[in-house]
Parts: C-alpha cells; sequence; structure tokens
C-alpha cells in the first residue's frame, strides 16, 4: 500500500516539473539578451619597465641602474626583468657609453649608487 | 644625407680656449661640406675613468655633442683630423638611426603573439 503511494507522488511531482519546463520554452523577451561589452576584467598587457623608454647611451644613470656597485658588471635578463629586445638595447648602450668614456667599466658611479633597486637583486651583505 | 652625431671629450680648459676649439672643429666640419645641426654641451664633467691622451693622463673633461648632417666620404677624414688635435680627449662618430616606433614595444608584441597562436 505504501509502495503504491510512494509511486503515484512521484509521478505527480515529476508531471509537474515537465510541465514547468515545457512552459518555459515560450519566446525570451528581447529586453533579456546579454549586453556586448568587453571582458571587464581583462589583465592589462604584461609591459617590462622599460616599455616606451628610449634607452641614451647619454643616459648614464638610466643604464647604471642595471649594473651591478661592486664589480661593473651588467645584470643578465634573468636579474632586470627586461624583455628582449630592451634588453638588447641597454646591453648595447652600456657597452657604447663605456668605449665612449661615459661610463666606467669597473664600478658605478658614486652618485647613482643611492639610486633606487629596479633589479631587486640580494648582495651578499 | 646620412645624419652623425659626434661625441667629442675636450680637455679641462678655460671658456676662451674651449670655444676656440670647438669653434675649429666645427669649422672643419662646414669645410667638408657638413651642415650642423646643433651643438650641445653635457657639461663638464669627471671622466669614469683616466685616460692617457698626447702624453698627459686626464681626470676631468667637457663633453660635447655636434649633430650633423654629411656625406659618408668625409668621415674618416674627420676622424683623422680630430685624433691628431691636442685638445680633443676622445672623439666619437655615431651614426643616428631613424627612431624605431615605440608601438612594437612588449605590449603590443604579446597580443601578437596571441593572436597568432589562437590562428
Amino acid at each position: 500500500m505504501l509502495v503504491m503511494k510512494y509511486c503515484t507522488n512521484i509521478s505527480s511531482v515529476s508531471a509537474q516539473c515537465i510541465r514547468s519546463l515545457t512552459s518555459q520554452q515560450e519566446p525570451l523577451k528581447k529586453g533579456d539578451m546579454p549586453i556586448k561589452m568587453e571582458n571587464p576584467y581583462k589583465t592589462p598587457p604584461k609591459t617590462c619597465i622599460l616599455c616606451n623608454i628610449t634607452v641614451d647611451f647619454k643616459n648614464v644613470q638610466l643604464l647604471s641602474q642595471f649594473i651591478s656597485p661592486h664589480t661593473g658588471r651588467i645584470y643578465g635578463r634573468h636579474i632586470t626583468g627586461l624583455c628582449g629586445r630592451k634588453q638588447k638595447e641597454v646591453s648595447k648602450a652600456i657597452k657604447k657609453a663605456r668605449s665612449m668614456g661615459f661610463m666606467s667599466v669597473t664600478l658605478k658611479d658614486p652618485q647613482f649608487i643611492k639610486d633606487p633597486d629596479i633589479c631587486g637583486i640580494k648582495h651578499f651583505e | 644625407m646620412p645624419r652623425y652625431e659626434l661625441c667629442v671629450i675636450l680637455k679641462a680648459m678655460q671658456r676662451p680656449e674651449t670655444a676656440a676649439v670647438l669653434r675649429r672643429t666645427v669649422e672643419t666640419l662646414l669645410e667638408r661640406g657638413a651642415v650642423v645641426r646643433s651643438l650641445e654641451s653635457l657639461g663638464e664633467r669627471r671622466l669614469p675613468y683616466k685616460i692617457s691622451k698626447h702624453d698627459s693622463r686626464h681626470t676631468h673633461g667637457g663633453y660635447f655633442s655636434v649633430d650633423f648632417h654629411a656625406s659618408p666620404k668625409i668621415v674618416s677624414e674627420l676622424l683623422d683630423h680630430l685624433e691628431r688635435d691636442i685638445d680633443v680627449l676622445r672623439p666619437t662618430l655615431l651614426k643616428k638611426d631613424p627612431e624605431l616606433s615605440q608601438t612594437h614595444c612588449c605590449g603590443a608584441q604579446a597580443e601578437e603573439a596571441k593572436s597568432a597562436a589562437s590562428r
């Protein structure tokens, strides 16, 4: 007896569900469509720090930020975090400046030692 | 005519003497048919390393930059002339390239790579 009742209850419920599903198949209202817009959660394009900055051999202060203060050696790409193009430009500019007598080879100009650290390298103290 | 930039380091001298050196340098340029665009002073500074030139060791120098248009034939003559000049410590002649468009920098490159990959 109980089993029979349970069966009928289920069948009635399922019938109702089916009815509600079919009723929703009416044509959607025009005001309900999603509005076309640009992705609001878009991440800004990844740029390196020297993006849109011209690198000049005369700008010794800028170039000195990419060399070691102890030895004057140029930092590699994994330290500076520059894109391929800018790293090459900086490297070429530093070598040019050195040969032309603008920048020192073995050390960093003392007046530029206190400049903010771009490369984030930790020197052994 | 291609555009050149001449960066000279002159001996640390008094103002009238520096002016005389610059005058004769620019006159040599003009003699050889160059069109001088500008002459800038980058200041008198301490040299990054001691430069030994013309039998003396120098620690200070005046930096100057001359921008000009000239025929490529005079380049070697000019450098030769400047090397012989006693008051010039280090002459460097560079060709000025036309500036690259900045729009091709990082962000644009990444976008291009993405669109190429998606295709």
